[in-house]
Formats: structure tokens, C-alpha cells, sequence
């Protein structure tokens, strides 16, 4: 049978499609102003690019903060349930799953077999995630995908001690004027996010193995942060944006 | 049903309900700010006791007195004051329990016009025969200037009376819970906030009578359609925000207990009715279920927790309280664990007390039920 999941995030819109408990497709695309529509449209990008036809699909489940308004779907799931759905699927063993998307992070715990046992969410606040980072590049005038990799060459990371992104931004500005490296600013930032996070997860218990999922993942230089900060090794997932695609594609298969 | 619109209306509007009372009555209005305000003595002195759970809107001249980071509660409280919109009060109680209600007294003392202004300096252990001494001299001491204030002689006959209706009160509210306990479903989880809401600023006896009314006919309706909802008790302060009942349930969970200072707390224990009344009504302030902001063992509210999940049969429980709130902050990572130690799954959630991110508690709380 095949089952899609479609994932509305707040910056990013996500869809899998599993097929007899194999993943043999995905899409990302930015979700716009239009949640409604953007479910809509990256199903239809999803079945185009695959080349699957819309009664081939058996059922449809939609998550993300815009999971109540994707029409297409049979359910809504949370993205909780959905992302330690996905990190399971990867790789069963993984007890905790760190999820940071577009506007929040979230620490998940689970037991063996995929079940959420505990979670904590970030409040209304945007520090600690994809926006803050989005912010800072901004300021920083470089690209985001150059983030992780320019955070290695770090020497000695900054102090960013404000966790308002706002207060942050503003602190960034003062060293850009001081003349730090930005690959410093960078490192800072990132470990800024890590303290932020594993504060956090700290509040659930942090049990390994770890994995990190959501588009922030694709940064490997948050992933260090956190690893530093919790003194735990992280498994990244493979697929680590649209995990929480993966996860709605198997609730809707009834696999998870 | 009739009771229950009459309920919501007065929790929708309090203030206007307090002005016509006022008004047709012509008795006394007293702002209480806590449920520890001796609410006995202002029904015996004759005057109706209006509680205080936070503003009306937005804060903009509270700010100039109070830092950001006190909880919504006493911004908003201070906020409405220095507005007038407390105009219909004669006078305002203080009972001293967390530091910003402490704090806020002598504030609102310099800045609100709200007629008279008494505080009463409670203890902060509870379980000690010291403290159930002064206590009594605390109450002993309330009385004595609420007559001088509302210019009145409170007579024990008058305690006796008003000792009546308040336990009338809670042993009403005490069916409600049973109610709510027994039958999920039976009475939705924002009538029984209308109602606990209704009862802080309500004449008390006509509260009382139509309360009475409502719970025989709840008591004589058959049982509601078995509903596949999970059973959640809510823990925590103040809950001012009847939405979050509807999104609970919305959710998939039907809220079957509470401790909240919105809920259950304040209703709690019954005065005794022989001996010296001041007396009786000291004591039940002292077994009572206490506030974090108070003492009464070192683990008291966690076993009371522990042991009020277990009776409501609850499967998971939800922490409220309000961004800010030092006391229930303090007590939660206690309190978490002793939950965790029991097996009992639980959510944290943090309010502001006007403004709920609504989105981000429907996506905790979805998430919690599928949890469970």
C-alpha cells in the first residue's frame, strides 16, 4: 500500500511517501503565506515527481502546526507523535529524538518500540531555532547552508549570552563591529542554540542513543553544540527534514 | 440548563455583575486578591468578597510600577486598578501568600483608588500549633478592622451564618467533583470553571441556592454516552482562561479532577460549626489544600497530587500556571518526579493569564493525548 505524510512546518512544507514500509519519495518546499495550500501543493508536487497517480495513494496523514488544514489528509497527527515515529523507523534503537524546525524545538523521549513517553516543547519564543538562525545569517550576510561548516573553523567561539533572538541579533551586530571572525560568531551562535536546547532536554532526561531531526540538522554545527553541551553523541537522521513526513507516512500505513 | 448560563454569564463579566449587585443591594464590595482573604468575615461584616484573578486585556500602565517578569496575574490586576475599573470597590484585601501579591499590596496601596486596604499577614508553615495560634489572632485581627472599615459589628451569630453558607458552598462543590469524578462528560470542563468562577464573586447565599439546584438535577441525570476521552487532571494556580478547557477536550481529554486556585482549592475543608468561630475558621485555613506559596510538609501537595490522580482514576496529568509564578515553578521539578515515580504521565504548560498561544498548547496537548 502506499501512504503519504505531509509535514506543514512553519517555514518549510514536507511530504514522504512510504510505500510497503519503504520511503521511495520526498519533497521540501517553502510553505508560504497559504498553509492550506501548501499541503495541497507539495502532495501534488510529490505524486508529479514521483510519477504516482492520486488513487494509487491509500491514506494521508498531515502534521506540523498546519496539520488541521491540510485538506488532502484522513488525519492529523502531532508532530511529536510524528517525528518519534520517523526517528524510529531509521533506526529503532534511538531513545530520544531532538527536533529543531523552523519557529520550535522540541526534546522527545521514547521507549523501544517508538512510543513517546515524555516531551517538552520551546515556548512562544523564537530562540533556539531555524528563524533564529535564518535571522542571524541575515545579519551576518552569509549563506545559511555555510553555517555548519564555517562554524568548525571556529578558534574560539563567541559569548552570545542573550537568549531572545532579537537581543542576540543585537549582540551579533556588536561583535561584527568589533571585528570577530564570523566563523566565531557563527561557533557562538550555535553553542548560544545548544545550551538552549539541552537546558531543555535535560528537563525530560536525556536517554541514548540520541538522534537529531528537522531541517536544523542539516547543520552540523548545531549538531556539535549539542553534543558538547550534553556530552552525548548524536546520530543524525538521514532524511532529517522530512522525518516528521516519514512519521505521518507510517501512522498512515497503520506501521507506527 | 438555566444555572449554568447564569454562571457563565457572571464569570464572562464579573465586574458588571459586582456593580449591579452594588447597586441593588447597596452593600459593600471588598477585592480579594487570593484564596486565603478571610472571605467568612467579609459575608458576616455583611459585604460581598470579589476575587481578583488578573486584568482584563493588555498591560500598559502596570508596567511603570511592576518588572516585566512578574507573573500576568498581578500586572493585570494592578493594570485594571490604575484604569478604574475596580471603581465598584470599597476596599481591597491582601492576604500575604507569594511575594508579588505581597508586593502588589503595598503598590496598589500607593497607586490604585480602591477605598480601603487590609492586609492580612498570614503564616507560611501551616502544620505547627504556633502557627494555628496565630492564626486564630490573624483572623481575630482581620475582624476587628474589617468592622471598623465597614462600619459593622460582627457578631459570632453572624460568623455562624456566614460559616453556613460557605460550608454549604463547598460541600456542594465537593458533589460537583464526585460528579465530575464519576461521570466524565457529565458537566463539561468549562461549566464547572463558570461555576468555580461564579463562586468567587457571587452573592454567596444566591450562589449557594442556585449552585444546590444545579448539582440535584446533575446528580439525577442518567449517565452521558461513554465518551473515548482520556481522563486528565489539572494541576497548578490560576486558570483564567475558559478555552483551555475547550482545546483539552477538543484534544481528546476530558478533565476529571483539579487542584487549581481556580478549582478545587478554595473549596476545600469544611469550618467547624461548634466552638469559638474565628477559631474553627483559623482551622480550616490550616488543613486545607495548601498553596505552594505555603507550608504544611515537605512533600504535602506532591502526595496530595499523587493521591487525588489515583482517586479521579486519572491517566495523565496537566501542570498549569502562569509564566512567572515563582512558587508553583519552585515546586514543579518535585513534583514531576514524584508524578514520574508513579508511572503518571504529565505535561508542563505555562500560561499567560490574558493571552493564550492557543496553537502551541492544541499541538501539547494533541500531542499528550496521542501520548497516552
Amino acid at each position: 500500500m502506499i501512504s503519504v505524510g505531509i509535514d506543514v512546518g512553519s517555514i518549510s512544507a514536507k511530504a514522504a511517501m512510504m510505500k510497503d514500509g519503504e520511503l521511495i519519495g520526498s519533497k521540501v518546499m517553502l510553505t508560504g503565506y497559504n498553509a492550506r495550500n501548501a499541503g495541497e501543493r507539495i502532495f501534488l508536487d510529490l505524486l508529479a515527481g514521483l510519477d504516482v497517480q492520486r488513487d494509487a495513494v491509500g491514506r494521508i496523514v498531515a502534521t506540523g502546526y498546519g496539520r488541521n488544514s491540510v485538506e488532502v489528509a484522513d488525519k492529523a497527527v502531532t508532530e511529536i507523535t510524528c517525528h518519534a515515529a520517523g526517528a524510529h523507523f531509521q533506526d529503532p534503537a534511538v531513545r530520544c529524538v531532538i527536533d529543531i524546525g523552523g519557529q520550535d524545538s522540541k526534546v522527545i523521549a521514547m521507549d523501544t518500540t517508538g512510543r513517546v513517553t515524555d516531551f517538552a516543547m520551546n515556548d512562544k519564543c523564537a530562540a533556539g531555532t531555524g528563524r533564529f538562525l535564518e535571522v542571524m545569517a541575515r545579519a551576518l550576510e552569509v549563506d545559511l547552508d555555510a553555517f555548519g561548516e564555517m562554524s568548525l573553523q571556529a578558534d574560539q567561539p563567541a559569548a552570545i549570552s542573550s537568549l531572545c533572538t532579537v537581543f542576540a541579533e543585537s549582540e551579533v551586530i556588536s561583535l561584527i563591529a568589533r571585528g570577530e571572525r564570523r566563523e566565531n560568531i557563527i561557533a557562538g551562535i550555535h553553542e548560544s542554540i545548544g545550551s538552549r536546547v539541552i537546558a531543555m532536554a535535560n528537563r525530560v532526561g536525556i536517554t541514548e542513543p540520541v538522534m537529531m531531526t528537522g531541517g536544523v540538522a542539516k547543520n552540523i554545527g548545531v549538531v556539535r553544540a549539542l553534543e558538547k553541551k550534553s556530552g552525548k553523541s548524536i546520530r543524525v537522521s538521514a532524511n532529517a527534514q522530512v522525518n516528521g513526513a516519514i512519521g505521518a507516512a507510517l501512522i498512515a500505513a497503520g506501521i507506527a | 440548563m438555566e444555572a449554568i448560563e447564569r454562571f457563565k454569564e457572571i464569570c464572562a463579566d464579573p465586574k458588571a455583575y459586582a456593580r449591579r449587585w452594588k447597586e441593588k443591594t447597596g452593600g459593600k464590595v471588598i477585592g480579594t486578591l487570593c484564596s486565603y482573604a478571610p472571605e467568612e468575615l467579609i459575608l458576616a461584616g455583611g459585604a460581598l468578597a470579589f476575587r481578583i484573578v488578573g486584568g482584563s486585556g493588555g498591560i500598559s500602565r502596570a508596567d511603570a510600577h511592576l518588572q516585566t517578569y512578574s507573573c500576568s496575574l498581578v500586572r493585570g490586576a494592578l493594570d485594571d486598578a490604575l484604569n478604574g475599573e475596580f471603581d465598584f470597590l470599597d476596599g481591597a484585601i491582601f492576604p500575604h501568600t507569594c511575594d508579588s501579591i505581597q508586593r502588589l499590596s503595598d503598590i496598589w496601596r500607593m497607586n490604585a483608588q480602591t477605598g480601603f486596604h487590609l492586609d492580612v499577614v498570614l503564616p507560611v508553615k501551616l502544620n505547627t500549633t504556633s502557627a494555628r495560634d496565630y492564626m486564630t489572632a490573624v483572623m481575630r485581627k482581620a475582624g476587628t478592622e474589617l468592622e471598623s472599615v465597614l462600619g459593622k459589628t460582627i457578631t459570632d451569630d453572624d460568623l455562624h451564618k456566614a460559616i453556613g453558607i460557605y460550608n454549604g458552598i463547598r460541600s456542594a462543590m465537593q458533589r460537583l467533583y464526585i460528579i465530575r469524578q464519576d461521570r466524565p462528560g457529565g458537566i463539561a470542563g468549562s461549566d464547572v470553571h463558570a461555576i468555580v468562577r461564579a463562586s468567587m464573586v457571587m452573592d454567596r447565599n444566591d450562589f449557594l441556592n442556585r449552585l444546590t439546584r444545579l448539582v440535584d438535577t446533575l446528580e439525577r441525570q442518567s449517565e452521558p454516552e461513554s465518551v473515548d476521552n482520556k481522563r486528565i487532571f489539572l494541576s497548578g494556580g490560576v486558570c483564567n482562561l475558559p478555552d483551555v478547557y475547550g482545546i483539552i477536550e477538543s484534544a481528546g481529554g476530558t478533565v476529571v479532577g483539579d487542584d487549581l486556585c481556580t478549582g478545587s482549592r478554595g473549596l476545600t475543608g469544611l469550618v467547624d460549626t461548634d466552638g469559638d468561630p474565628l477559631d474553627a475558621i483559623a482551622g480550616r485555613y490550616a488543613r486545607r489544600a495548601i498553596c505552594p506559596a505555603k507550608h504544611a510538609g515537605i512533600t504535602s501537595r506532591g502526595d496530595d497530587l499523587v493521591r487525588m490522580v489515583r482517586t479521579t482514576r486519572a491517566q495523565g496529568v496537566i501542570i498549569l500556571f502562569l509564566k512567572f509564578c515563582d512558587p508553583h515553578a519552585f515546586d514543579y521539578p518535585y513534583l514531576k518526579s514524584m508524578l514520574d515515580a508513579e508511572g503518571i504521565p504529565s505535561l508542563l504548560v505555562e500560561l499567560e493569564e490574558q493571552t493564550a498561544s492557543q496553537g502551541q498548547f492544541r499541538t501539547r496537548c494533541e500531542a499528550f493525548m496521542e501520548m497516552l
